[in-house]
């Protein structure tokens, strides 16, 4: 009897078991966006594809709008745009970062007021944004010239020291002051599909931030 | 009419009982006693070495006693018998009169042994204190070394030999699954493992693909005691712990062992430099069951099924998992001498990566294999004649095909095998094997001869094997995007790795001494690598260049009877390869292992304390400064190292056993982590603790 069972259950050719594992949801470019938004909070959730390494993604808090936008000679940045993402990298429409003690909203909304800390502003690179990795196995990476917010882009620390490199987020809420004068909450809750893909970035925001004083 | 035939039968039964006790009068406790005649039947010796054994009749019956670490023996009973048989029984200081099964597929004393054949025991086993078969083979066997390829995946390295080319089987059957080209070593865990047998030098005329380098087959162990429940724990080092539980029950024509275990180790940060700074903290969880029936004296069937879980905190933000599922049917029927064996094996590896953020478990990796096999044994006068066959279906599913696809690939195989003995001192064995695979196009002949010849106290050994490894799946078809940083692509023209392998052995064994020494000659050609190409700016698999692995090893045993032993190996290993061609592998040339123990046992309480060495030397090798290119390359030298393991192992009452070790005794802590260095801290204590609870009723 033991064995009937073990010949039935044996009978998959190409396996058994399947059902415990979860089905990567299948990404097409309706996942991306503000996948969740709460008016009512001022709140939502961002979600976009930055695996590529030659594409830019502009995020509009203003109008809850993404464009991806391709790295080249040329390119064209939207007309309105508050933060961009490259794959873990970021800059801001002539905004300003704060990195905040918090891990949550709440936390910083209950403080009251802006906290204590210097707010800091993009920088010009030409270093950082990395448009093409195929060389890198000789030491030889390209670059693209570009801005680059040294404040933001700590929500993800890539340790490339071993391989593989090590991971780590900040798991912190950013304060971002925009162009306008509004402020932006930011928090980067993961950097992977469900695939465990990186550069599939989940940004957890709060637009208009306003604090309560 | 039934009632009658009961008192008959009651009538006609006798007991026979007795004693089973060592030379030196000691009882020995837990020895088994069977009856040839009646494979059904069989009872162990309680505390005392006595035994009491129900035969049906007055019938002739021969009793056969066993105790692990001793030579068996056999008493012939004639018909009517009222004295107690008593049995002494003399250590088997040597382990000689282990039955070995790997070199020719067919039961061999291991000093009848043709292929030249390396036996660790349960003993072995349990002095090494071996969570899975890489602790066992690391600390019992020189030019074995397991270090980290990319990501601290454990890469193999035996002899110039690397994990794809040394078959791993378990009770003679394949293992799915791989990673970097080596299986999952910690699947293969040591509970419940009767020996572990490995034949160093090509196999494939009777496994096939893989068998290059050598073949590890490890081998249950059988329920003996009429029921045994073992209850075990070891603590050590960051955290490190063991928990097993093993069930066996042996009634009548049911016999049937179960394990369960679960071990876990939290994450090591390193002091010093090194290519990696921390190792990842790791759990594992493994459930194994073995039932066998045996419905008619001729007829033995096992059933058996597994699961194993391993996970692996790589990364804060997703964890690796790794499971398999595994199970089988086997049946033995004797013909008289002969014998027929059909099987069906199912072993499925996954793996997976969970995130704790989402809270998803996404597979991207399964491999399925489906393996029925037949052989049959014909005896002709002393010699045997084997032939065989097996069906393989091999899915892979991977991650690393385009879009995460899968290939199917059919292997058939079938090989015959003439055990020839034309006289007592002389053994020939040759034997021929035919593989296909489909996939890969691979249709391959493997050729096998050894001739072994005794006199006096010597057994010299020679013999020649080829050996082929058909290209995989994943050689075959791989498409993966290595971080965005360059791909990898499959081959479908790869041709088959082969190899020829010549050895040479002489054997000496005289009372409590035995001294092996071993030469070997391996070519090696098409050997399968990835390499840049730069017209497709990536790499590609592709057959490399004839490469030549020769080498000797050398083993020395002596056994006294106050108590203390000692063992000596060493193994010397030199590959060569033409001027110019990339050596990707950094084999170190001198490797040797040593063990000195003393014990004494007593009737509650007893104790062994064992001094166990490995020496590994430095090797100096060239590696390529870039991936793209081998034009340019710079001398790394990686430096020898020796560890020393301390182990007491006290036998404190009945079935309780409590081992204290001290590993790494002399404090080794490298100076730099490469990836190929011991992962040690520096010294560290573990304690275990075993319990047989059958032991207290005894």
């Amino acid at each position: 009897m033991p064995g009937v069972i073990l010949i039935l259950s044996l009978s998959a050719c190409n396996g058994i078991m399947g059902g415990m594992y979860d089905e990567p949801a299948a990404e097409t470019e309706n996942d991306y966006g503000f996948i969740k938004v709460d008016e009512s909070a001022n709140s939502g959730v961002v979600y976009i594809n930055a695996s590529e390494y030659t594409n830019w993604n502009f995020i509009d808090f203003h109008k809850k709008k993404i464009e991806t936008v391709e790295i080249g000679e040329g390119m064209q940045e939207p007309v309105n745009w508050d933060i961009a993402v490259h794959r873990y990298d970021t800059k801001t429409n002539n905004g300003v970062v704060l990195e905040t003690e918090f891990t949550d909203f709440g936390a910083l909304k209950a403080l009251g007021s802006i906290p204590d800390g210097a707010f800091v502003a993009d920088i010009w690179t030409t270093d950082r944004i990395a448009v093409d990795m195929s060389g890198m196995m000789d030491g030889v990476i390209l670059y693209t010239e570009s801005y680059y917010n040294p404040e933001l882009s700590k929500w993800l620390n890539v340790d490339t020291s071993t391989m593989p490199p090590i991971y780590t987020m900040s798991k912190k809420v950013y304060l971002v002051r925009l162009k306008d004068g509004t402020y932006a909450a930011l928090r980067l809750s993961n950097f992977m599909n469900e695939a465990s893909v990186k550069g599939y970035m989940t940004i957890e925001y709060m637009y208009p931030f306003e604090f309560e004083n | 009419m039934l009632c009658m035939l009961s008192v008959v039968e009651t009538y006609a039964q006798r007991i026979v009982s007795g004693t089973v006790a060592d030379t030196g009068n000691n009882p020995l406790a837990g020895a088994v006693v069977t009856v040839k005649e009646l494979p059904a039947i069989g009872v162990s010796a309680d505390g005392d070495g006595i035994y009491s054994i129900t035969l049906p009749d007055n019938k002739k019956y021969t009793l056969q006693v066993s105790y692990i670490g001793y030579i068996p023996q056999i008493k012939v009973l004639e018909g009517k018998h009222s004295e107690p048989v008593d049995f002494f029984m003399v250590q088997d200081a040597l382990n000689l009169n282990t039955v070995v099964v790997t070199g020719t597929r067919t039961p061999k004393l291991l000093k009848d042994a043709p292929i030249v054949t390396r036996v660790l025991t349960q003993n072995d086993i349990k002095k090494a204190d071996a969570t899975h078969i890489g602790d066992l083979l690391q600390s019992e066997l020189p030019g074995i070394e397991f270090s980290y390829s990319m990501n601290q995946q454990t890469s193999l390295n035996m002899q110039g030999f690397g994990g794809n080319s040394v078959l791993f089987l378990v009770d003679g059957e394949r293992l799915a699954g791989e990673t970097l080209d080596n299986i999952d070593y910690s699947r293969l865990n040591m509970d419940n493992v009767g020996r572990v047998e490995i034949v160093k030098g090509a196999a494939s005329s009777l496994y096939g693909s893989n068998a290059v380098g050598g073949v590890v087959n490890v081998i249950s162990r059988d329920a003996k005691e009429p029921w045994s429940v073992n209850l075990n724990t070891r603590f050590g080092a960051n955290n490190s712990r063991r928990y097993g539980v093993s069930v066996g029950v042996n009634q009548g024509i049911v016999q049937s062992m179960t394990n369960v275990q679960h071990t876990a180790v939290d994450a090591v940060n390193l002091q010093g430099d090194g290519d990696y700074s921390k190792i990842y903290g790791s759990k594992t969880w493994s459930v194994k069951e073995r039932f066998v029936i045996t419905p008619l004296e001729k007829l033995k069937i096992t059933a058996r099924a597994g699961y194993f879980f391993r996970e692996r905190n790589s990364s804060e933000v997703s964890k690796e998992r790794y499971r398999d599922f595994n199970g089988g049917l086997k049946g033995n029927y004797k013909f008289g001498a002969n014998d027929l064996e059909l099987s069906y094996s199912f072993d499925q590896y996954d793996k997976s990566d969970y995130q704790p953020l989402s809270r998803t478990d996404v597979r991207d990796y399964s491999n399925v294999q489906h393996t029925v096999r037949g052989i049959y044994n014909h005896e002709i006068g002393d010699n045997i004649l084997t032939v065989g066959g097996d069906f393989m279906r091999d899915y892979l599913m991977s991650y690393q095909f385009t879009d995460g696809g899968s290939y199917t690939q059919y292997t058939t195989d079938a090989f015959a095998q003439f055990d020839w003995n034309p006289t007592k001192r002389f053994n020939i064995i040759t034997g021929l094997r035919f593989d296909h695979f489909s996939e890969a196009d691979v249709k391959h002949f493997s050729p096998k001869l050894g001739i072994m010849y005794k006199f006096n106290n010597c057994s010299l050994r020679g013999s020649y094997a080829g050996g082929f490894r058909a290209p995989t799946l994943k050689e075959m078809y791989m498409n993966f995007d290595m971080a965005s940083i360059f791909m990898i692509y499959g081959n479908k023209n790869l041709k088959a790795e082969s190899s020829h392998n010549f050895s040479l052995s002489a054997e000496y064994i005289k009372g409590r001494y035995n001294l092996t020494v071993t030469g070997f000659y391996n070519i090696v050609d098409n050997r399968i690598t990835t390499a840049w190409n730069d017209d497709l700016k990536g790499m590609v698999y592709t057959n490399m260049a004839n490469l030549k692995v020769y080498g000797v090893d050398a083993n020395a045993v002596a056994k006294f009877p106050c108590g203390i032993s000692a063992r000596l190996s060493y193994a010397y290993t030199h590959e060569h390869i033409k001027k110019g061609e990339p050596l990707t592998s950094s084999t170190r040339p001198h490797t040797a292992t040593a063990r000195v123990e003393y014990g004494k046992n007593w009737k509650d309480y007893g104790f062994n304390l064992s001094l166990n060495g490995r020496f590994l030397s430095r090797v100096t090798t060239d590696v390529y400064t870039s991936t793209t290119s081998y034009e340019e390359t710079e001398r790394q030298t990686y430096p020898a190292y020796t560890i020393w393991k301390l182990s007491l192992s006290n036998r404190i009452w009945k079935g309780i056993n409590l081992t204290l070790t001290v590993d790494n005794l002399f404090n080794y802590v490298p100076s730099y982590y490469y990836s190929n260095s011991p992962s040690t801290t520096g010294t560290t204590f573990m304690a275990g603790l075993s319990v047989n609870i059958e032991d207290f009723f005894k």
